[in-house]
């Protein structure tokens, strides 16, 4: 077993980054992501990559294109805030399906549509993972690596100041998920001089000698792809949910702390559940019906205004039975969560919704 | 049962090394460790607060611990966090050298160590946070006081390695410390 290490998130991610064969990394700095930036910057030359800090954010995802497309594991991130520059070219990667994953570390929860559903242009979507802990976080960015080069197609890491900051003791071992495709798109020059380049390229023309799909048929055929993701590679966790009354759901940090106080209810007689999305593209959501059927309340708590919401109204059993127990909280700082991130705030909204409707008095 | 001790005091009294130093030796003697800091944009004198918890296998605590069974008082300022979610069965150790032990108004056990007057002695009195380390080991018996001075050998940058030494006679004088106390109370 490998040995325990003490690591933060943003260098356990590093770690396991390498772990995963990753050895492009470009971005520019802004808290939290920076740690990532900087454990990068120190550990990607030692296991013979590279790593530069772009001049912005639109240089560095684009870095990240060209390095996948020359045939590198390669990787970017950001918070939120910068990866709102990254849209067009994170929407070029999907269209001209160049493998790269994206790190959000973001500030708080308020990424979640622009991580589920992009703000790039075309028919495309973005598989996001959102770990609950630092552990998991080392886990998803192994997988994703995987996933992203296994449908070619640029995937993203949701994180949070919570999982980018604290550290956790864990362990980094290299991950098997199976066999890959082969790689016989990447530019490496192999083809030169023999007439057979090749070209990555979002309308995919082709040349005269050797004409292309064309947008139409490339598109349709990105559409069918993203059609066969959302099949394969929804993931969910249920816990407690089978005879619960109220059900959270919750994702990434937040449900390690709905699923805290989920415990302590059940210890004290109150039949609540927690369901945690781990994909929140694609959204889990026959899971989310299965595990709604029998709850009188469906309670969905999220650090931002409500934007998993609308993934809850379109699954739950019953959507009558929703009420929304989160909220936007910001750190006067604006890096990080304010206090309804906190084990008691989200009992208390517990309890004051159960009451609201019998469930608990 | 997870160890879980919340830090509070002000930017400069070196609560962030001592969190640190406190989880590191934990994980090099194979134990589970979680840290989660939360401190100002300030470096002295803004809030500067760091939990601390220990397992033996992966652990379940919250890294915003919603109650804890041991909090360190470094200062009486920004510290009602700590002291509010303290368990009534918990233990509380304060710097008597700056809080005062009935302000902190806290029923259940307290170990009052004037850390910030000891290190002062010792001529180093940013070594405070290391005399407070100490004791706390001593009192709890967590970790070793070896295994601590191991692991801030270990954090130390190299151009800070020359407080190395005072900082391990400040744990030495923290574990004294604490035996003494124990020993008069007894």
């Amino acid at each position: 077993m490998a040995e325990l290490q003490l690591l933060d998130g943003c260098t356990a991610a590093t770690e396991a980054a390498i772990a995963a064969g990753c050895r492009f990394f470009a971005g520019y700095p802004m808290s939290p992501f920076t740690g990532l930036l900087e454990s990068m910057s120190r550990r990607l030359p030692q296991a013979g990559g590279i790593c530069i800090n772009a001049e912005s954010e639109i240089e560095g995802v684009n870095m990240a294109l060209g390095a996948a497309a020359a045939g590198a594991r390669a990787a970017t991130g950001s918070c939120g805030q910068g990866i709102a520059l990254m849209q067009e070219a994170i929407a070029e990667m999907a269209l001209n399906e160049t493998p790269v994953v994206v790190f959000n570390m973001a500030r708080n929860q308020q990424d979640y549509f622009q991580c589920t559903r992009g703000g790039g242009w075309g028919d495309y979507r973005t598989i996001t993972l959102a770990p609950k802990d630092v552990p998991e976080l080392v886990e998803h960015t192994q997988r994703l690596f995987w996933l992203a080069e296994r449908y070619r197609a640029p995937v993203i890491l949701y994180g949070d100041p919570i999982l980018a900051q604290t550290q956790v003791g864990v362990r980094i071992e290299p991950r098997d998920y199976g066999p890959l495709p082969s790689r016989d798109w990447i530019l490496d020059g192999s083809g030169g001089g023999t007439g057979k380049s090749r070209q990555v390229w979002t309308w995919a023309m082709g040349k005269v000698t050797n004409p292309g799909p064309g947008p139409d048929g490339q598109w349709r055929a990105i559409a069918e792809k993203f059609d066969a993701v959302a099949q394969a590679e929804q993931q969910s966790e249920s816990y407690l949910v089978d005879e619960a009354e109220i059900v959270i759901v919750a994702f990434g940090t937040a449900a390690l702390f709905v699923t805290h106080v989920v415990d302590e209810l059940r210890s004290e007689g109150i039949r609540a559940g927690v369901f945690r999305p781990i994909t929140l593209w694609p959204f889990p959501g026959p899971a989310l019906r299965e595990a709604t059927r029998n709850a009188r309340m469906v309670l969905v708590y999220e650090l931002n205004a409500g934007q998993m919401l609308d993934d809850v109204r379109q699954w739950a059993y019953d959507r009558d039975a929703i009420r929304f127990i989160g909220g936007v909280s910001i750190h006067t700082s604006g890096l990080t969560y304010g206090p309804l991130l906190d084990a008691r705030v989200i009992r208390q909204r517990v309890l004051d919704a159960g009451a609201e409707t019998g469930v608990t008095t | 049962m997870e160890h879980q001790v919340i830090v509070s005091g002000i930017g400069g009294q070196g609560i962030q090394l001592l969190c640190k130093s406190l989880a590191l030796a934990a994980t090099r003697q194979g134990r589970y460790a979680m840290l989660a800091a939360d401190y100002g944009g300030e470096m002295r004198g803004g809030p500067s607060q760091a939990s601390v918890v220990i397992g033996d296998q992966p652990l379940r605590s919250l890294p915003i611990l919603p109650s804890a069974g041991a909090a360190i008082l470094m200062h009486h300022r920004f510290g009602a966090f700590a002291v509010e979610r303290l368990r009534p069965d918990g233990l509380l150790v304060l710097n008597s050298s700056i809080v005062q032990p009935d302000a902190a108004n806290y029923p259940g056990r307290v170990i009052s160590v004037p850390v910030t007057a000891l290190a002062q002695e010792l001529g180093a009195i940013q070594a405070a946070g290391f005399v407070m380390l100490g004791a706390y080991t001593q009192i709890t018996g967590i970790v070793s006081a070896e295994a601590i001075e191991l692991a801030m050998r270990e954090l130390l940058p190299p151009y800070r390695q020359q407080h190395a030494e005072t900082n391990a006679r400040a744990i030495g004088l923290g574990v004294r410390t604490a035996r003494e106390l124990a020993e008069v109370a007894s």
